[in-house]
């Protein structure tokens, strides 16, 4: 016997987690349906829109240069997003608390603010909008949440250990390198995949910063101005489930290696 | 005080933290071979102390040596000196025989020469089988004894050890004061060890320094820290004891008469060691005093009722009040062993105790 209290919870979890999910399931089926047309009924189905994906160049193309975007951009913010944290982490200097909101404010300014202010920069330093500039405009904004990984790790850190090292001959770039950095590991692991899918489907600051070459949202994006095909679908179906298996998978390795090693 | 070959020396360190003085004005030597404990409660400055000589604080004054070289401002990769710390510090990542290797690496060893004293070390700390093993596969007292490998790997001067028993239960942590007393002994290395717990320190050292409030209150022998407490501190600290508040009443037979509510009693030692003081405390230890149901021949002698009775195995814990004199409230505790006494709560007894037990303290 269920008290009314508990049916309505129940009831409004399944609800939710129809709202969260109807959309995506929707997509995914429109994605094999046998017409140029999205919607309803569905008469036949077909993998054809698959085909057409993986043969349009175009499509192929937007992907690989999101990807190397995305890994360069995560290898940045990975560097000084740990370098911030290792500074931030142990000092207590006047002014800390400033460093540490100026660190953050780069995640919780609105995005198109930041890409038009970023916009705006990269023109005052003559730098040309493209390649570089959505990578430096993606790391600013991902520096934050590697910062903010690797403090909480840090802060879970015995100050034994980097003693440890020392005491046994290592100087500080040694202890550093051969104890620290291993410790951190797992929210570097769970840092970067984090960042990695930050900045795979990146739009806005891909549309602000882009030159010719398009991202895959904004290519995505593009295509739709032209009418929606279950093409689309087809793209956005491959890219949901690279997506959430890589997430499911960080989550479950970083979980498991803070679990043995620390 | 000096002793052949010193390996370590404070001389007048003091280190603060803020307005907190943790350690004072500090004088100490150290010499080759000593097993030497740093006892004292939590904040004395004991581990302070330790952690400057491993680098890991730098004193405000005063010079620190290591076998004759000034090591006040060296960092702790450039000292002689290893550690094995509280939570060991084994490093999470690498196996037992890595961890060990770590500093032996870092030496610039050949790596058949770390594989030899790895082995080595394993074999001296019974770990011989664990060599692949991660940290977290090993118990408490095998992580403690991959610590003290490691530590020792590098021949250090001086082995640092900052409460490494801590986490350890009580029955393995009598076990592992022995083994490491006998390790001590086998390799012939100082160890400086720092403890707030007085019967590891008793068991394992041949030297204690008592500390308190950043000072040293006495330092010396277990047994003479025992049975010769300088001050109230090191009295109460160490064991159970009994605490006379007296008034001096001059000397007989080259023993110090002293007035305890009326009640005169006989220590070793003479007035004029007292320096001049009328009023002193004196400390007997509870297993000092003897029972009997006969009046004893000696000198300090009471006749007293028991008021309370703790049978704790190995002894029994006894509350006894005075009888039949002045200061009738008088209390004391005894602990004599449970074979010896058959008395029960109520029996009145002879208290009785050599005056060589009784100690003056000195503050």
């Amino acid at each position: 016997m269920m008290r009314p209290s508990q049916i309505a919870l129940t009831t409004f979890y399944w609800a939710f987690i129809v709202y969260l999910f109807l959309p995506l399931a929707l997509m995914v089926v429109m994605g094999f349906k046998d017409s140029n047309f999205i919607g309803f009924p569905i008469n036949a189905w077909t993998t054809r829109w698959y085909l057409q994906v993986f043969q349009d160049t175009a499509v192929l193309h937007a992907f690989g240069y999101t990807l190397l975007i995305s890994i360069v951009s995560t290898a940045l913010s990975l560097v000084i997003g740990t370098w911030c944290a290792v500074f931030l982490g142990p000092a207590r200097f006047w002014g800390r608390a400033l460093v540490f909101a100026v660190m953050c404010l780069p995640a919780v300014i609105p995005g198109v603010i930041s890409a038009i202010s970023m916009r705006i920069f990269i023109r005052a330093i003559g730098l040309e909008p493209g390649t570089g500039a959505i990578i430096l405009g993606l790391t600013i904004h991902n520096v934050p949440f590697v910062a903010l990984m690797v403090l909480s790790r840090l802060g879970a850190m015995p100050r034994s250990q980097v003693e440890a090292a020392r005491d046994l001959g290592a100087d500080s770039l040694v202890a550093f390198l051969r104890v620290t950095l291993p410790f951190l590991f797992p929210s570097l692991l769970g840092a970067s995949i984090f960042c990695m899918l930050l900045s795979f489907d990146d739009f806005v600051r891909a549309f602000f910063l882009g030159g010719y070459q398009p991202t895959l949202p904004v290519l995505i994006f593009a295509e739709l101005r032209s009418g929606m095909s279950p093409a689309i679908n087809a793209i956005s179906t491959v890219v949901l489930v690279v997506t959430a298996a890589l997430g499911l998978w960080a989550e479950r390795a970083t979980r498991r290696l803070k679990g043995t090693r620390s | 005080m000096h002793r052949q070959s010193t390996i370590a020396r404070f001389t007048d360190v003091t280190k603060r933290f803020g307005r907190n003085v943790a350690v004072d004005r500090l004088d100490l030597d150290i010499a080759q071979g000593e097993f030497v404990t740093l006892l004292g409660p939590s904040g004395c400055g004991k581990s302070t102390t330790l952690r400057m000589l491993g680098g890991f604080e730098t004193p405000d004054e005063g010079r620190i040596l290591l076998a004759g070289e000034d090591v006040t401002r060296l960092p702790p990769n450039r000292r002689d000196v290893n550690m094995v710390f509280q939570d060991y510090a084994l490093f999470p990542h690498m196996t037992v025989a890595s961890n060990i290797a770590f500093g032996l690496e870092l030496q610039g060893l050949g790596l058949g020469a770390i594989d030899a004293r790895v082995g080595e070390l394993l074999e001296l700390v019974q770990l011989g089988s664990f060599r692949d093993r991660m940290p977290d596969q090993l118990s408490g007292g095998q992580r403690q004894r991959v610590a003290l490998a490691r530590a020792l790997a590098r021949e250090p001067k001086l082995l640092l050890l900052d409460e490494p028993l801590g986490a350890l239960d009580a029955k393995l942590r009598g076990q592992v004061q022995i083994e490491l007393k006998a390790l001590q002994q086998r390799t012939g290395k100082t160890f400086l060890f720092v403890t707030h717990d007085q019967e590891e320190a008793l068991t394992m050292s041949d030297r204690i320094i008592v500390m308190n409030a950043g000072r040293i209150e006495q330092d010396g022998t277990p047994e003479e820290l025992y049975h010769q407490p300088r001050s109230r501190f090191v009295a109460d600290f160490i064991g159970e004891t009994n605490l006379f508040a007296c008034q001096v009443r001059g000397s007989e037979d080259g023993r110090v008469v002293l007035d305890w509510n009326g009640i005169l009693l006989r220590a070793a030692g003479s007035v004029e060691s007292l320096g001049g003081r009328t009023a002193v405390e004196a400390a007997l230890r509870p297993e000092s005093i003897r029972l009997t149901s006969e009046r004893p021949d000696q000198a300090n002698a009471l006749r007293m009722r028991i008021v309370r009775r703790v049978f704790k195995g190995s002894r029994i814990d006894l509350d006894l009040e005075a009888q039949d004199e002045p200061g009738g409230n008088a209390g004391l505790k005894a602990s004599p062993d449970p074979a010896a006494i058959e008395a029960l709560v109520g029996d009145t007894v002879w208290a009785s105790w050599d005056p060589g037990r009784l100690a003056i303290l000195q503050a």
